[in-house]
């Protein structure tokens, strides 16, 4: 009896090992048709209502935490914020001085402000899941395939940049965050700066590496990274040019090494999103599918 | 544990809320630099109240439900909280838990090395970006939040799952039915009907 108990014991453990390695192998060789994605989507189709409910149900008590959390940080936070202020007014002054001169020009060029999505329609909508580790930055948001979001959206909150979209049901779609391990994007330093690469440094969500950038560029604490939207005819990447990523703060180089390591502090904090725009319907990106 | 229909729904009904609780209120506070991650805490329990058994096929199922709410890679959850469901079952099949400090002790260690072995099946899978020395303290620190959230996760879960575990009912038992010289009979004015009933196993027994 002992021994036939030890021996179904042991022949579920081994299904079950057999099963989860099964599921890892066909996640990635399978199309997003395949059966175990079929299953993933339902379930997550089942789940979407009660994470939608559950994370309403859950912000007061969420908020509260991260308040306490946040009260914390922020009397180291104070100081270092009154020097930026300092920096900040005599910025400003230069720049409304430049902001003057750019309207001028524009005009006398017959160019009208357009934005970055000018040509894309945004749909708001709120973020009801997160991922719990540092490996997956991924974020579940409550619109999917029915609002018109398709895989490769670019997705933004108010302070820039946080990802695309990876994966879609009817009802939610994942967004993979620009701080997710398998995430990269082409992007430039402002003003006229250089074009590089921004990848993220798994384990650390609130840095990212600009890569690529030349030894010899110059490159300034508080500079700002947007998106370059870069394309060279049949492959382009997969967010359109100026969509702001975060400021750079500081730059490492190496002897031996031909590129220098630019470290960019990202705008948009993602661990606290909340309400986020998907950029869909936009034009056609050659080699970007959606 | 003896797991009835009724214990097999309470057990679902604590891995719907646990991934719900994670993924909607977990995983949006920072604390010590880190995402306190409820999930391994909850195979552990698992594993450690109900057997090697109870703590692999739930810890499965929580990594499944997990993954494919976040529409992540299938499996790589699913493999780690088995395992580390398995684990704590064998430790409590082999050991007897006396001191109240061990379970969240275990549920510490089991929450560090399931971070562990998930960066490690990351790794291996493979991370084209650089990886930050900041993966070490999250995996550190994690096993200490699971810590100190098994302070009060794991009573609860024992309690929810109380009429299952063969040393409360028999503790139960021996509470409600003294034996008293000369006689095996039960205490009058005590009703039959409050001592527990243990129903039919359904296969998953410890």
């Amino acid at each position: 009896m002992y021994r036939k108990q030890v021996r179904r014991r042991r022949a579920v453990l081994v299904l079950l090992i057999v099963l989860a390695l099964v599921m890892i192998s066909a996640t990635f060789s399978q199309s997003s048709s395949g059966p175990f994605h079929s299953v993933q989507q339902g379930i997550a189709s089942v789940f979407a209502p009660l994470e939608d409910g559950a994370s309403r149900a859950l912000k007061p008590a969420r908020d509260l935490v991260n308040w306490v959390s946040e009260t914390f940080n922020a009397r180291g936070e104070n100081s270092s914020l009154k020097t930026d202020v300092q920096k900040l007014r005599s910025k400003l002054a230069r720049t409304q001085s430049a902001l003057g001169e750019n309207d001028q020009l524009k005009k006398l060029l017959g160019l009208d402000r357009q934005g970055t999505f000018a040509d894309y329609k945004m749909v708001t909508t709120r973020v009801v899941g997160a991922s719990p580790t540092v490996w997956y930055s991924t974020v579940t948001i409550d619109a999917g395939s029915g609002d018109g979001v398709a895989v490769n959206d670019p997705v933004v909150s108010p302070d820039g940049l946080i990802g695309r979209v990876t994966d879609t049901t009817h009802f939610t779609s994942k967004v993979t965050l620009i701080t997710d391990s398998q995430s990269s994007a082409s992007a430039r330093v402002q003003p006229n700066g250089p074009q590089g690469v921004v990848e993220p440094e798994a384990g650390d969500p609130s840095t990212m590496l600009l890569d690529f950038i030349d030894k010899s560029e110059a490159i300034h604490e508080g500079q700002m990274v947007v998106t370059a939207g870069w394309t060279n005819g049949s492959l382009s990447s997969f967010y359109p040019p100026g969509i702001p990523i975060g400021e750079v703060k500081d730059t490492t180089v190496g002897q031996q090494e031909t590129y220098q390591n630019v470290h960019i502090t990202p705008y948009a904090d993602m661990r606290d999103l909340d309400y986020v725009q998907v950029a869909t319907q936009g034009p056609k990106r050659p080699g970007v599918g959606g | 544990m003896i797991v009835t229909w009724r214990i097999g729904l309470r057990i679902a009904v604590i891995i719907v809320v646990t991934v719900l609780l994670q993924v909607s209120f977990f995983s949006y506070l920072s604390l010590f630099g880190t995402t306190p991650n409820i999930i391994p805490l909850v195979a552990v329990s698992l594993g450690l109240l109900g057997g090697a058994m109870v703590g692999a096929v739930c810890g499965f199922i929580l990594g499944l439900v997990l993954d494919s709410v976040l529409l992540a890679t299938l499996g790589i959850s699913s493999l780690t909280l088995l395992a580390v469901g398995y684990l704590s079952g064998r430790y409590r099949e082999g050991t007897q838990i006396s001191n109240t400090l061990m379970p969240p002790i275990l549920i510490g260690t089991l929450t560090s090395a399931a971070a562990a072995a998930f960066s490690a099946f990351q790794l291996m899978l493979g991370v084209e970006t650089q990886v930050s020395l900041l993966v070490l303290r999250e995996i550190l620190v994690q096993g200490l939040l699971a810590f100190l959230l098994a302070i009060p996760f794991y009573p609860l879960i024992r309690r929810v799952l109380r009429p299952a575990i063969v040393d409360d009912v028999v503790a139960g038992r021996q509470m409600r039915t003294p034996i008293k010289s000369g006689s095996n009979r039960p205490r009058r004015g005590l009703s039959r009907r409050r001592v527990p009933r243990v129903r039919r196993a359904t296969g998953l027994s410890s």
